[in-house]
């Protein structure tokens, strides 16, 4: 029996080293800004955001990965200090 | 009109009287628009919402054997999940018609249509009956019972028309008069029903072995006369609607032509381009399109064989261990034994929904010229096309069991459950993931292994790689878990769910729970509650959404005693991510299974604003539409009790699949949930549940 992995032929693999992000920034038509000084750095919108996005800094307070953020606006409606603001993209 | 929809009107013309139905892509969209005229009372016929594609080929059955028109639609995994049934039904001699909007099946996953799905049905005794327009599909529709019940057929047909290039595709489409339809189209009038008030006889399960050759045989010979009744039934046609195809197959520029291209389906409509195309340039071919494959049209095509002197055949499927595609086959064995000595090809293309263009059916127009002169070594060809590839993913310092950016909805909830999911049980998990909307969005975005199962077993799936890893010592150290949704849990997904609770697999089964099948666009599930629109309840005249109440699977699955059970929502995380990790506790300590079903709010199923998920998601336990409550050993606990809960209307109006409730139907849903709460809150005064 040949046990060798070098004779396999046509299968396809899905390879956990080869993953990695999808971009999606340009799915956006509103875009989160985090008003930092209001931040308390209670970590709800890392927990909400659907694209994990948004990630904690050293402090703690959070920072958007806008690579991967479609503007669903969960961040911004799950605030507690409603510190993140909803920005229409074309208005910058 | 797209393909599917001319199916639907082919239906109610041809009123069918029992219609049922299970969704898959790409045929979804025929039962979607079959529940839009039965909602809105356009079409008279019992609409079964089915549990999966086994039981809605089995409802079909039964229904056609009591006397009734039937009618379904299916395709891929769905097909081939309905086999046994599928050969049921020709024994029983049930003059079903199904449509068969082609796609892959298995092997490498697509949506996308080639004959795959209807190549392992081919032989069963059905007819089947391919087309190449969405006119076609109307007009076969209408045919194709003309045919099968006609007592000299009394067969299943399938209808298959390509997913996506017909089903999806718009098209000018003439739609016959109800009246002229009626004339040409009597109802139907089972020689043998199973109703006991018509017949004392009906066909039989089993019959001796000593005569299943000879049945075999008649049955051959019912094939055969089937032939003459599809061309009674086309000309017939023709001269009542205007419209023939010529029956078993239809010729196109075939009159002087001394080569052959043969087609079946869609791709039909761009090989006679090709063809029109070589014409030009003074070549003399012709193009068959099959429109029959079973029976296999051998008359028509030996005819032509003996006109010709090379013969080139497009296949849209391999026949794997042959070497080469469906017709291929059929075509060289009509001819070995006629002494009929021309050259066969066969072209494979268009698999798993690649488009097959002109130019390369006129590349193989080309080639099957040239086979005149030249008998060609090899005559098997792959019509291969260079990948460009896929873009690279983003490099990202995410800490989470997940990667950033997916192709799911803006606002979608199922990411949330994932990542805390996985972020729980940590990267040595094996996902195990009957299809579902994440399987497609997030099954390539983590960084454990996520595997996609099969719909109907998904637990019987994960008991196998749990068994697997018991074999080899390594079940404490590796979880289990499933990602499911609520179809594969409540629904089709059930008996298989409920073998491995039974049999106590120490696996976790997490379901994602968005009240609906949102992967194939949102069609009512056991989960669905009650008015809630979906694309197969919609609202009309006569349906106001779905008319039943939700499975409560919390007590189905507390009825298998098992260690866990646990309701839970994206609103609430601490309190899901507890009981992540109770389930992990269980299951480590080879309990059994631990149940899981969280909420899930979609904001494309359930039309609210993308930004709403989480709020939703907690006014549904602030309202007591979802009560969050945990099973642990029998001890029944509710685990978020408001003092007072909010009026369920806040819950349902930010919601457009609830907007059409008037204030009797919202009082309605207001007093289920009061009697569900009141009786949570006494059992959870009770504590441990009595069967435990």
């Amino acid at each position: 029996m040949v046990q060798d992995k070098s004779v396999i032929k046509g299968i396809v693999l899905s390879d956990l080293k080869n993953m990695g992000g999808k971009y999606v920034a340009n799915w956006r038509v509103f875009k989160p800004e985090i008003n930092l000084d209001e931040c308390i750095a209670c970590g709800l919108c890392t927990t909400y955001c659907p694209e994990a996005a948004i990630d904690p800094r050293e402090d703690k307070k959070p920072v958007i990965d806008y690579r991967f953020c479609k503007g669903c606006g969960v961040c911004a409606n799950e605030c507690p200090k409603t510190a993140i603001a909803m920005k229409k993209e074309d208005e910058e | 009109m797209p393909g599917n929809k001319a199916i639907a009107h082919g239906a109610r013309l041809a009123r069918v009287e029992v219609v049922p139905a299970f969704p898959i892509t790409p045929q979804t969209t025929i039962i979607e628009y079959i529940s839009d005229f039965v909602a809105d009372g356009k079409m008279k016929t019992e609409y079964i919402h089915t549990e999966g594609e086994h039981s809605c080929m089995a409802a079909a059955l039964g229904a056609s054997m009591t006397g009734a028109r039937t009618f379904t639609a299916t395709c891929s995994q769905g097909l081939a999940y309905m086999h046994e049934i599928v050969a049921q039904a020709t024994s029983y001699r049930a003059p079903i018609v199904m449509a068969v909007a082609n796609r892959t099946l298995g092997w490498y996953w697509s949506l996308g249509p080639d004959y795959s799905d209807i190549m392992p049905e081919m032989n069963l005794g059905w007819l089947v009956n391919f087309v190449e327009t969405n006119q076609e599909c109307l007009d076969m529709m209408l045919m194709n019972y003309k045919i099968a019940e006609d007592y000299r057929v009394l067969l299943p047909t399938m209808l298959s028309l390509d997913g996506f290039f017909l089903s999806y595709s718009q098209e000018r489409v003439y739609m016959p008069d109800q009246e002229k339809v009626d004339a040409w189209l009597p109802p139907y009038k089972a020689p043998y029903s199973l109703d006991p008030t018509e017949s004392d006889s009906w066909p039989a399960a089993g019959i001796p072995t000593q005569l299943h050759t000879t049945y075999r045989k008649i049955h051959e010979e019912v094939m055969e006369d089937s032939k003459k009744v599809i061309a009674e039934v086309d000309a017939s046609f023709a001269k009542t609607f205007g419209r023939s195809y010529g029956g078993m197959v239809e010729k196109y520029r075939c009159d002087d032509a001394d080569s052959l291209l043969v087609t079946m389906g869609s791709m039909t409509t761009a090989a006679r381009r090709a063809v029109d195309k070589l014409r030009k340039e003074g070549e003399n071919i012709g193009l068959l399109k099959l429109r029959f494959l079973r029976p296999f049209p051998n008359e028509e095509l030996i005819e032509l064989a003996e006109q010709v002197d090379s013969i080139g055949v497009v296949d849209r499927v391999v026949m794997h261990g042959t070497g080469g595609g469906m017709a291929f086959q059929d075509v060289k064995s009509t001819l070995y034994n006629t002494g009929i000595k021309v050259p066969v090809q066969n072209f494979i293309a268009g698999l798993g929904g690649e488009d097959i263009p002109i130019d390369d059916l006129y590349a193989m127009g080309k080639k099957t010229l040239s086979a005149r002169t030249v008998r060609p070594v090899n005559p098997v060809h792959y019509i291969e096309h260079k990948f460009p590839g896929m873009p690279a993913p983003q490099k990202t310092n995410s800490s989470t069991c997940m990667h950033p950016g997916s192709d799911g909805c803006a606002g979608c909830g199922a990411s949330i459950i994932a990542r805390t999911l996985l972020n729980t049980l940590g990267e040595k998990t094996i996902v195990v993931n009957p299809p579902n909307c994440s399987g497609v969005n997030y099954g390539q975005s983590v960084k454990t292994p996520w595997v996609l199962a099969n719909f109907a077993a998904g637990a019987a799936f994960q008991t196998g790689v749990y068994r697997a890893l018991k074999a080899k010592g390594k079940e404490r150290q590796v979880y289990t878990t499933s990602y499911a949704g609520d179809g594969g849990t409540y629904d089709i997904g059930l008996q298989a769910l409920s073998g491995a609770a039974e049999r106590g697999e120490s696996i976790i089964w997490l379901c994602y729970d968005n009240e609906a099948y949102m992967n194939t666009g949102i069609q009512r599930s056991g989960s669905t509650p009650q008015f809630a629109a979906t694309s197969t309840t919609p609202v009309g005249s006569v349906w106001k959404g779905k008319s039943q109440r939700r499975k409560n699977m919390l007590m189905i699955m507390a009825a298998h005693r098992i260690p866990y059970i646990a309701t839970a929502s994206l609103a609430y995380i601490p309190d899901l991510k507890r009981k992540i990790q109770k389930a992990m506790e269980v299951t480590r300590n080879g309990e059994g299974l631990a149940y899981l079903q969280v909420h899930q709010p979609c904001t494309t199923g359930w039309y609210y604003d993308p930004s709403k998920t989480v709020e939703i998601g907690r006014l549904a336990v602030q309202t007591g539409a979802w009560p969050i409550a945990e099973i642990d050993h029998g001890e029944f606990k509710l685990n978020i009790k408001p003092k007072e809960l909010k009026p369920v209307k806040e819950y349902l109006d930010p919601q457009r699949r609830f907007r059409h409730l008037d204030t009797e139907l919202v009082e309605i849903i207001q007093g289920h949930i009061q009697d569900d709460w009141d009786s949570y809150l006494s059992m959870d005064a009770q504590g441990k549940l009595p069967w435990y």
